[in-house]
């Protein structure tokens, strides 16, 4: 780098680049201390009322914005997401680790095409995801609600789920089952002892991945959710239809938090092994 | 277990595996092999990669199934017996350690699995790491260690178990000359100490000369040669065996002139004087060592070969010195005189002629009799 200049030039556009990309959340987070009841982006006062009024603790600013969305609807679509997130997560990872298993350690005719097959549901776009399964589960007469959002995220999250441990198991070094099978474990022993504690990385990264992946849907759950089964996403979408709340602001914020604790504990994990 | 001939510890029967070759069609790596192995021995199956060496190996270990024939170990069939039910431990040319486990998980590991008391295991991963010079080293990560610490390290993870046979496939083929060379003496030693018999498998011939008891020459799928590294050495018994083990010249052709006075007549018309045995007319293979060679006297007796050529180069060897001579029909040949009779060589310059000589008897003859 001969002339300073450019290297200065290439610090603003590093700093121009996170402005771009973090801007926006900032505003959600410090509005989301803004005690201005009516026009949200005019600062007034700092304020947790938002945060204190999302968790239907009535407030000072609530009684005056008369912003009716029923705290209980809030809650159990909070419920519904982390309900249908865990179990979801659960299901896929361990289909989706099994999965990977499967094809890692068996050769079989078209064997690439299947892997392709596994692959697809990650790239399908969310919309005909949507739809297809909307269709599907009318006309096999599947009620939609929870059980259907469940199945739904499934479908595309044991790929995500296939794709991480993969990756992981492709990294290993496949004497080391042989080494523990050669010392005398059995292929359950080796498992516990060689091939878990090898690919346990990618396990929790792919059950991290799936679990914020299954909050955070929006477009199939939309599609796949019944009346009474209101995930959180669709939730805010549903209250963002009839104007822009300030509770928003703090519900988003919340969210963002709870993401970042479950992207920083994969990292953690990655970085331990 | 004087008297009775002894029991082989493994045993290969008539094996043949074949795999599909990338390419398409078939690879024999294993051809119709049998051999045996005793207790106590150590013994090297030696060969060029892709001889099938590893795969024999493999085969022993329960990794491969053969395609038809048996393997025996300590008399008992073991066609079917998975690798974990095999009284037999290997060490991989990786090392294959267990990167989330320390040291001492790495050794204890075979106990572990065996369902061995924590306290007797303490004792016998202590015993085993002294044994391999890396006792205070329980609680370091394979990561953490040297190359030929790791190597030590699966060496004793492997030995703990006492296993009947112990397989090493390369295993020094990853560390450094000298720690080769310093862990080849250590294995040989750890061998005798132990008494069970090592299997060991290289590409490298002079690990397995420097180490083993018994060398088996693996070539193709086939064996070339079974036989201690002497004999090996200085009596192969095929072409491949006598090129691939130690240096020398070849060459080959017919036997002429008779009985008392036999010479080799190759292709390309040079004549050389062998010793006595093979009849006239047969196909042979002469194997000239360096060593045989020294410039030759002013009148050689009958006892003597001469061969005729030009210095073409004296390399240095530190012990040694190898003086590259080419002979009239192109090809080269070293030698490499003992100090004594040195002098005469050293008064030669490159690009002079020099006449060779050799005791006929030292030089082995391969007889292909027709």
């Amino acid at each position: 780098m001969r002339h300073p200049w450019l290297r200065r030039l290439l610090d603003f556009h590093g700093l121009l680049f996170l402005f771009f990309v973090y801007a926006p959340i900032i505003i959600v987070v410090v509005y989301s201390f803004n005690s201005h009841p009516v026009n949200m982006m005019v600062w007034k006062d700092f304020t947790f009322d938002w945060y204190l009024s999302i968790f239907g603790n009535p407030t000072k600013l609530n009684e005056q914005t008369l912003y009716v969305e029923s705290t209980d609807q809030l809650l159990a679509a909070v419920k519904n997401s982390l309900l249908v997130a865990s179990t979801t997560t659960a299901f896929s990872t361990i289909v989706g680790t099994a999965t990977a298993l499967a094809v890692y350690r068996h050769h079989f005719r078209l064997k690439p095409f299947y892997q392709g097959l596994l692959f697809m549901p990650m790239v399908m776009p969310d919309i005909v995801l949507g739809i297809a399964l909307l269709v599907f589960f009318v006309n096999f007469g599947i009620k939609l609600g929870l059980f259907s959002i469940i199945i739904g995220h499934c479908t595309f999250l044991i790929s995500y789920v296939f794709v991480v441990v993969s990756a992981r198991l492709a990294g290993m070094d496949d004497t080391l089952e042989q080494a523990s099978a050669d010392l005398g474990a059995n292929p359950w022993i080796t498992f516990r002892r060689v091939t878990l504690p090898q690919i346990l990385p990618g396990i929790v990264g792919g059950a991290l991945l799936a679990f914020i992946i299954s909050m955070d849907d929006l477009v199939i759950t939309y599609f796949i959710a019944g009346v009474d089964s209101t995930t959180l996403p669709v939730f805010i979408y549903g209250m963002l239809r009839r104007g822009v709340k300030p509770e928003i602001n703090a519900i988003a914020t919340l969210m963002l938090v709870f993401s970042f604790v479950i992207a920083s504990l994969g990292l953690y994990f990655r970085k331990r092994t | 277990m004087t008297g009775a001939a002894p029991e082989p510890i493994a045993e290969v029967r008539e094996a043949v595996k074949r795999f599909p070759a990338p390419e398409g069609g078939v690879v024999t790596a294993l051809d119709n092999i049998s051999l045996e192995v005793q207790q106590g021995q150590f013994a090297t199956l030696l060969g060029p990669s892709g001889c099938g060496k590893t795969t024999l190996l493999r085969t022993i270990s329960g990794f491969e199934d053969l395609d038809s024939g048996e393997v025996r170990i300590g008399g008992i069939p073991v066609t079917g017996v998975p690798p974990y039910r095999r009284p037999v431990n290997t060490v991989f040319q990786n090392y294959a350690l267990f990167p989330h486990l320390p040291v001492s998980g790495n050794v204890g590991y075979g106990l572990e699995v065996a369902g061995v008391q924590r306290s007797e295991r303490d004792r016998r991963v202590g015993e085993a790491l002294e044994r391999v010079g890396l006792s205070g080293f329980h609680r370091r990560k394979p990561a953490q260690l040297s190359g030929g610490q790791q190597q030590r390290v699966a060496l004793a993870r492997a030995i703990i178990n006492q296993p009947k046979l112990l397989l090493l496939d390369e295993p020094l083929s990853a560390l450094d000359r000298n720690l080769r060379q310093s862990m080849q003496l250590e294995l040989k030693s750890l061998q005798h100490d132990l008494g069970i018999c090592f299997l060991f498998v290289t590409h490298d011939q002079e690990e397995a000369l420097t180490m083993s008891d018994q060398v088996i020459v693996l070539n193709q799928g086939k064996i070339e040669q079974v036989g201690p590294p002497e004999v090996l050495y200085h009596r192969p018994a095929t072409r491949f065996v006598a090129e691939f083990i130690g240096d020398g010249a070849l060459f080959h052709g017919k036997i002429q002139n008779t009985d008392a006075d036999p010479v080799l007549v190759t292709e390309d018309g040079l004549r050389i004087a062998v010793g006595t045995g093979p009849g006239v007319g047969d196909s042979a293979t002469l194997i000239i060592r360096p060593e045989h060679l020294s410039i030759a006297p002013e009148d050689p007796d009958d006892s003597m070969g001469v061969l005729d050529a030009v210095l073409e180069q004296m390399v240095f060897k530190g012990a040694t010195r190898q003086y590259v001579c080419r002979l009239a029909n192109g090809a080269a040949i070293s030698a490499t005189p003992p100090e004594a009779s040195e002098e005469a060589f050293i008064r030669v310059r490159p690009g002079e002629p020099v006449r060779l000589a050799y005791r006929r008897s030292k030089p082995h003859l391969i007889v292909e009799t027709n």
